[in-house]
């Protein structure tokens, strides 16, 4: 309790003196506290030469300030250490030859990005935002990219999209060295465009493994494993001239020319046609749909005059969202133009309820959303109305998300133990009222009744959100998760983010503020999804291949502008940032790394690594490789081995045994390479009905292992080092020891060939 | 004393009554009697998870019971079905007296091909509860613990689920619990309830002005966070009959009757009486050493009354020291040893508050004696004094004539306050929260309606006071004193909690079974007065959920410790559940004083008898036991926290509780044992083979 009564925010920045005053103070029963930064002034310049981080190919250094002191926030006895503080054009580097903390090596351990960012880097594109303590104010003050410099800063605080706060002192650096530091800080890691940001490191990457939804072959294997009949790949977007946010590559309605497709794409936000991205063998799909464009042509008219076919809609009323469309027999009927006989009249109505923001139509738009419905009905072997999930009606909005983010962020990264204690005592509360888990209740429940929709009725779901990129992208993949058992393994899931997310053009540069345009459109909708996967994970823990670890560490490697996966806002983006590196550096070859690669590289890139050099890559990567997976599924998978016979037929090919173990050597052999071999042949959909979830509110919980991974609990007592004191070690370790025993009893087994004899 | 005896005579040939096909009667009552608690509340939440979620995949597990479930569920209602071959088929039947929550997860969760584990595990958790087969029993005669003796029996009484809504049956109140069966469904419906977790009894309804279904009956209000109606028929006159019934049983202290733990008279194998020897747990701890000595001045409980026997003092005090610091200490509760670090010799040593009064008053022997304490430690010249209470609180204490050391006066001590509130706060925040628990949860406004009822905010304090006397001991390596007003509410919580965090033996099941008779027994929490037991005054003052708060304290470190604790949640929840059954002695009366007086150890059975005797049940399979060298410092910010909702939400059903991890690592060590038994069995054959076939060229394999 002393610690935070005494600890102001002001005293951490105040004076050097004052850092000691405070230990003395805290260490009430006599012994003192060591205090790290006492040798900085003592320390040779000759040193401070040589210290240098390390840099990337194509890396440069911007900017070095001497003498930095670096503070994890709330630690009562605030033990800073001291080092170098560099700006790259990739990353903010702290150099020194201080040992790690624990905490920040097990983080680095699991991180997706540490193959090219040491213990104590950030990059740049995580930075959110930068404050500054100035000497004669206590206050912090927020520094933008535009904002005046003062003469001189006594102190910098990083805040982190990872929700992480890291503070810097220049107490003791050279005058000017500071400055020079933050206005580098704040113009390289606010980039007016993507293609500013340091995208290529020179180093090709390894396979992922994975396809990445761009070839037609892709999309093809897609509709094979899944065997949704009706729907055929379209190379129309080849150059992207029919929609910028698709790939090149899309799934539309077998009985949809090309050249319809074209025509009713101009009538979508972002001339964003329907796209079928799921599907089950009984023929339901899943399709996501951007929403009508705004008329432009009749602005002037009064909507509920002008046509009066909308307001014959409006007065009937039809509901919205969970309960879908309805074929309307009041409302439009609308001939399609191939003449079939049967289906050639459908009456087809996209529901226009009295609650529905007034969004302003024309007719043309509003027919060729009808056509297009219809022939997602028509696509159905058995005719089966689609039902349709209007998200922008049933889920938060945008801003909404944002604004509850900012709460979020708000209520984990104080600045003090004081602020954090205020808050504690309130979190619940402040928790709700972000609405945060409110949101991902939401969402959840939406997913369920699409995936009932789907499993039970076997009805086709449209997911229509206003941009057709981002909810839609929430629920599609959910209820992928909850449907297809091979989206719930790390591969599958892979496939579904590089589908959904990725090849789909979820924005991420906008979403995510990689840039600092477009402020007004940022949302943290991947973050929202990833709590929802967590959520499951919580409900269904064997059902999961990978942890929730692993969904923090994806978080996480969001904002590090090497991985491409999470960088543009769509393929075209990517191609066209790609094709702008590659001009300005013509004789380097640019490539692009998707996050997936991690699970294919052994070796960090950054080969001696100034601290922890001794430490073996190989034990990190096997650390975080049981971080990552999930010892409750193998657990799964070596329980269907147990079962009587089945340890018998495990050589035999055509077994079920032969496969897990497969799967199980996968995971856990010596390879350490992917999960899976990319050549897997296709195994087909096999629904074995839905995971269920209760998304009442009280049953959710807040995901902490996120949202306070860097925010460890201000200490109040003096010793937090104690031999004595039990670490909280993983809850799996016990579990991944038996799990380990098990793999070798069989492996044992298998190279003496046993079983092969056993089963002739 | 000899009317009793004839009286428990008959009990015990009415409980032959009930006859089992093919187990002997003791045994099985054992097992009905005794872990019905703690498998109602499992059973209740196996329900849970099947009520609001309609199944979709209707192939998975447990046969039968499936469609009995949906009928079933709710309010701690446990189902009985007809045979019990569906819960062990595949491995070998459990043994008798398994709670079969335990048995749940090795057995159920293995043999389903499970799309969906935890799915699976809950109706594992529906099938665990067919478990008597073959009863030859009529509806209205239920199975009686011994010594329990029928009552009297109401038909046509409804039961008004809050969850459910109402069904059908027959009610039956017996001298331990009332017991309500509906043959509506099959298997039929059971609830059973201990009558000593009644808290009040109210008619609903009058005989002239109850109109409509179900508004003529009774409400029964329940210390364990529920409450329970029946409706009557007013046609049938019964609600008198089972309204007096049920006062004269639940508080047979207020009808000057024994309670029902005299009459119980189960065998066990353990006797729990002798798990704690005050002795032995002093000598367990180093002593006598050269500072401290064991003494038995309170042997016939005249210094203090609400102390034990038997104390640890320091030696460089006198009895007549003593003697003079009890006069200067509320109700002559002096500085007393709880436990002293094996390696520093820092001490945690409790007692109540000084009576300084308004005045100011000191008394030289005690400064003399804390200094002694201090002295006893050679590696601090300081000690700390910490008082519980808020400071506001232990100032007001002055104008009663106690209130808390001065710094002046107690030379190198440092008196901190710790912020717990008082038993009347307590007691406030946990009907708050039952409002919010029970019956019905209101989403929108869960967490908010949590916090507003302050009881995370409460857990929070002790955790993190009881966190600071650890840390005083461990890093500091400092004698530290609690005390609260009395020294036996907030300071045993304390105590108990900082001793388990320093002490691994108290996380084992028999050191926790000594850290409770020691701290909360020994030392004179008052039980009776705090949980009210028998006694029909439910508005009474002095009753506060105090020891539910400990227990629940020790829920939170448990759940950020999972390997340090050899026992489970469910042994927390089976303790808290005989808290207020009274089948066992063990909680029964104030003080060690009024337990020898009534023989409580004679004529009682010990709840660690039910304990250390199905030890098994309750063991936590995670345990690793060179944790027990360890020290634990648990996180106590609010986030860090969460609801016991496995105990507080236990009767909703649409509370979904998490499947423990300790069932799944169970489960792993199953799977384990089956995959090496079939790679043994496949090697024996291959060698048998191989001794009569020529050697061949086998071909490669993966």
């Amino acid at each position: 309790m002393n610690s935070h009564r005494k600890g102001t925010p002001s005293a951490r920045f105040t004076t050097y003196i004052d850092f000691e005053e405070i230990n003395d103070g805290l260490t009430t029963v006599g012994e003192t506290v060591p205090l790290r930064p006492i040798d900085v002034p003592e320390e040779t310049n000759v040193d401070e030469e040589k210290i240098e981080p390390h840099l990337l190919p194509g890396e440069i250094m911007i900017a070095r300030a001497n003498n930095v002191l670096k503070f994890a926030p709330l630690k009562a006895n605030r033990t800073g250490i001291s080092g170098t503080l560099f700006v790259t054009n990739f990353k903010v580097s702290f150099v020194t030859s201080l040992p790690v903390e624990t905490k920040e090596r097990d983080m680095h351990s699991r991180s997706l990005q540490n193959r090219f960012l040491g213990v104590h880097d950030v990059c740049l594109s995580e930075v959110d935002m930068v404050n500054q303590f100035s000497e004669d104010s206590a206050k912090k003050k927020r520094l933008l990219y535009n904002t005046q410099m003062p003469p001189r800063l006594s102190g910098l605080q990083l805040v982190l999209k990872s929700l992480r706060v890291i503070n810097f002192s220049f107490k003791f650096t050279p005058t000017g060295e500071d400055i020079r530091v933050a206005q580098a800080l704040l113009h390289h890691a606010f980039p007016t465009s993507i293609d500013h940001l340091f995208l290529s490191c020179g180093y090709a990457p390894s396979s992922p493994g994975i396809p990445d939804f761009c070839r037609p072959a892709d999309w093809e294997h897609e509709l094979q494993r899944t065997r949704c009949p009706n729907w055929r790949v379209s190379k129309h977007n080849e150059f992207f001239n029919l929609c910028a946010s698709l790939p090149t590559v899309l799934v539309v309605p077998r009985d949809l020319l090309d050249a319809q497709l074209e025509q009713a794409a101009q009538h979508f936000q972002g001339t964003r046609p329907p796209v079928w991205c799921w599907g089950t063998p009984a023929g339901a799909a899943l399709v996501r749909m951007a929403q009508i464009s705004p008329s432009i042509t009749d602005n002037n008219d009064n909507p509920v005059a002008r046509v009066p076919v909308l307001a014959l809609q409006a007065a009937s009323g039809f509901l919205v969202g969970r309960t879908g469309w309805q074929w309307a027999e009041r409302g439009l009927h609308l001939a399609l133009e191939e003449g079939k006989p049967s289906h050639s009249r459908l009456s087809v109505s996209k529901s226009v309820g009295s609650n529905m923001k007034k969004r302003k139509v024309d007719e043309a738009s509003q027919q060729q959303e009808n056509r297009m419905m219809g022939l997602v009905h028509r696509c159905h072997p058995m005719r089966l109305q689609p039902k349709i999930f209007d998200l922008d009606q049933i889920l938060p909005s945008l801003k909404e998300i944002q604004i509850s983010y900012i709460k979020l962020r708000e209520l984990h990264t104080p600045d003090d133990p004081t602020q954090f204690w205020e808050q504690d005592r309130h979190y619940f509360s402040r928790l709700e009222s972000s609405r945060w888990l409110s949101h991902v209740s939401k969402c959840l429940e939406v997913a369920q009744n699409a995936a009932t929709a789907i499993l039970h009725q076997n009805s086709s779901v449209i997911l229509q959100d206003a941009s057709g990129c981002d909810l839609s992208a929430v629920i599609s993949s959910l209820v992928q998760l909850l449907l297809d058992p091979h989206v719930r393994t790390i591969r599958g899931f892979h496939c579904l983010i590089q589908k959904e997310w990725v090849a789909l053009g979820h924005p991420f540069t906008k979403r995510l503020g990689h840039t600092r345009n477009q402020v007004e459109e940022q949302s943290p909708v991947w973050l929202l999804f990833l709590d929802c996967v967590y959520q499951v994970s919580l409900q269904h823990h064997t059902a999961l291949e990978f942890t929730s670890e692993y969904l923090v560490a994806l978080w996480h490697a969001a904002h590090c502008s090497l991985h491409s996966s999470f960088m543009f806002n769509s393929v075209s983006a990517k191609y066209s940032a790609s094709d702008v590196l590659q001009r300005e550096n013509p004789q380097q070859p640019i490539y692009l790394r998707p996050v997936w690669s991690w699970w294919a590289e052994n070796k960090s890139i950054i080969e001696n690594e100034q601290n922890g050099s001794d430490e073996e890559p190989l034990d990190c990567k096997t650390s975080a490789r049981e971080a990552f997976l999930n010892v409750h599924y193998i657990q799964k998978l070596f329980k269907s081995l147990a079962i009587s016979g089945a340890v018998r037929r495990i050589s035999d090919p055509l077994s079920s045994a032969y496969h897990t173990w497969q799967h199980i050597d996968c995971l856990m052999g010596e390879t350490r390479q992917l999960p899976y071999d990319p050549a897997t042949p296709i195994v087909p959909l096999q629904l074995d009905g839905s995971l269920r979830l209760d998304t009442s509110l009280s049953n959710l919980r807040p995901w902490l292992n996120c949202f306070c991974a860097w925010l460890s609990e201000p200490a109040m007592l003096t010793l937090n080092d104690s031999e004595s004191l039990l670490k909280d070690s993983s809850p799996a370790s016990h579990h991944w020891s038996h799990i380990h025993e098990m793999y070798n009893t069989m492996k044992d087994l298998l190279s003496q060939n046993l079983t092969n004899g056993a089963a002739q | 004393m000899a009317a009793r005896g004839q009286r428990s005579a008959k009990r015990r040939s009415g409980c032959f009554l009930v006859m089992f096909s093919g187990v002997k009667p003791d045994k099985r009552s054992k097992v009905k009697g005794i872990t019905q608690l703690g498998s109602r509340s499992s059973s209740s939440s196996s329900h849970s998870s099947n009520s609001n979620t309609t199944r979709s995949n209707s192939s998975s597990g447990s046969g039968g019971s499936s469609s009995s479930s949906s009928n079933n569920k709710g309010g701690g209602c446990k189902s009985h079905s007809g045979s019990s071959s569906g819960s062990s088929s595949g491995s070998g039947s459990p043994p008798a007296g398994t709670p079969p929550h335990t048995q749940m997860a090795s057995h159920e969760s293995l043999n389903s091909e499970s799309k969906s584990s935890s799915l699976n595990s809950k109706l594992g958790h529906e099938s665990m509860t067919v478990r008597d087969g073959s009863r030859t029993l009529r509806p209205d005669e239920p199975p009686l613990v011994p010594g329990e003796q029928l009552e009297g029996t109401a038909r046509e009484v409804t039961y008004l689920c809050p969850y459910v809504g109402p069904k059908k049956g027959t009610l039956s109140v017996t001298n331990y619990r009332l017991i309500f069966r509906s043959p509506e469904t099959d298997p039929p419906f059971e609830l059973e309830v201990p009558l000593g977790v009644v808290s009040r009894i109210e008619k609903v309804g009058g005989a002239n002005t109850s109109r409509g279904e179900n508004s003529y009956g009774i409400e029964i209000f329940c210390k364990d966070i529920r409450n329970l109606r029946f409706a009557h028929k007013q046609e049938n006159h019964s609600r008198r009959m089972v309204t007096e019934k049920l006062l004269q049983y639940a508080f047979p202290a207020s009808h000057k009757l024994p309670f029902f733990a005299f009459g119980y008279n189960e065998q066990y194998q353990e006797r729990g009486w002798s798990v704690y020897e005050p002795i032995a747990e002093l000598k367990r701890q180093g002593l006598p050493t050269e500072s401290w000595r064991i003494t038995r001045i309170n042997e016939q409980y005249e210094l203090c009354e609400t102390y034990p026997a038997v104390w640890a003092v320091p030696a460089a005090a006198s009895d007549n020291d003593l003697r003079n610091v009890a006069a200067f200490r509320s109700r002559g509760r002096i500085p007393v040893l709880s436990w002293i670090h094996p390696e520093s010799q820092a001490t945690i040593t409790r007692c109540a508050q000084p009576l300084v009064g308004v005045s100011g008053k000191r008394s030289r022997d005690d400064e003399a004696y804390i200094q002694h304490i201090m002295d006893a430690n050679a590696q601090s010249h300081k000690i700390f004094i910490m008082d519980a209470r808020p400071s506001v609180n232990a100032v007001a204490n002055k104008a009663k004539g106690g209130g808390y050391e001065s710094e002046d006066a107690y030379q190198n001590a440092e008196v901190q306050f710790l912020d717990i509130h008082n038993i009347h706060v307590m007691r406030e925040s946990l009907r708050k929260l039952q409002e919010v628990c029970y019956p019905h949860i209101d989403n929108s406004h869960w967490l908010s309606n949590l916090e507003a009822t302050h009881w995370l905010d409460h857990i929070r304090c002790v955790l993190s006071g009881a966190l600071r006397i650890a840390d005083k001991v461990e890093s500091h390596k400092t004698s530290v004193v609690v005390h609260c007003s009395d020294g036996w509410d907030r300071t045993a919580q304390l105590t108990a909690l900082s001793m388990l965090m320093l002490d691994g033996y108290y996380r084992t099941i028999p050191g926790f079974a000594v850290l409770l008779e020691k701290e909360w027994l020994s030392f004179g929490h008052k039980f009776a007065q705090r949980v009210g037991h028998g006694d029909d005054r439910h508005q009474d003052a002095d009753r506060s959920p105090v020891f539910l708060q400990f227990v629940d304290c020790v829920w939170q470190i448990l759940k950020q410790f999972p390997h340090a604790f050899q026992f489970t949640e469910d042994m927390l929840i089976t303790i808290l559940d005989h808290l207020y059954s009274c089948l066992f002695g063990t909680f029964l009366y104030n003080s060690e004083r009024e337990r020898i007086e009534k023989e409580v150890k004679t004529k009682t059975v010990s709840l660690w008898s039910l304990i250390l005797s199905n030890k098994a049940d309750f063991e936590n399979p995670l345990y690793s036991a060179n944790t027990k060298h360890h020290v634990l410092f648990p996180r106590t910010s609010m986030r860090h926290l969460c609801l016991w909702d496995k105990y507080y939400c236990r009767w909703n059903p649409s509370m979904r509780q998490q499947e423990p991890v300790h069932i799944r690592y169970k489960e792993l060590l199953h799977v384990k044992e089956q995959l090496e038994k079939h790679v043994d069995e496949l090697r024996k054959e291959l060698a048998a083979r191989q001794t009569h076939d020529s050697p061949r060229v086998a071909s490669a394999i993966v």
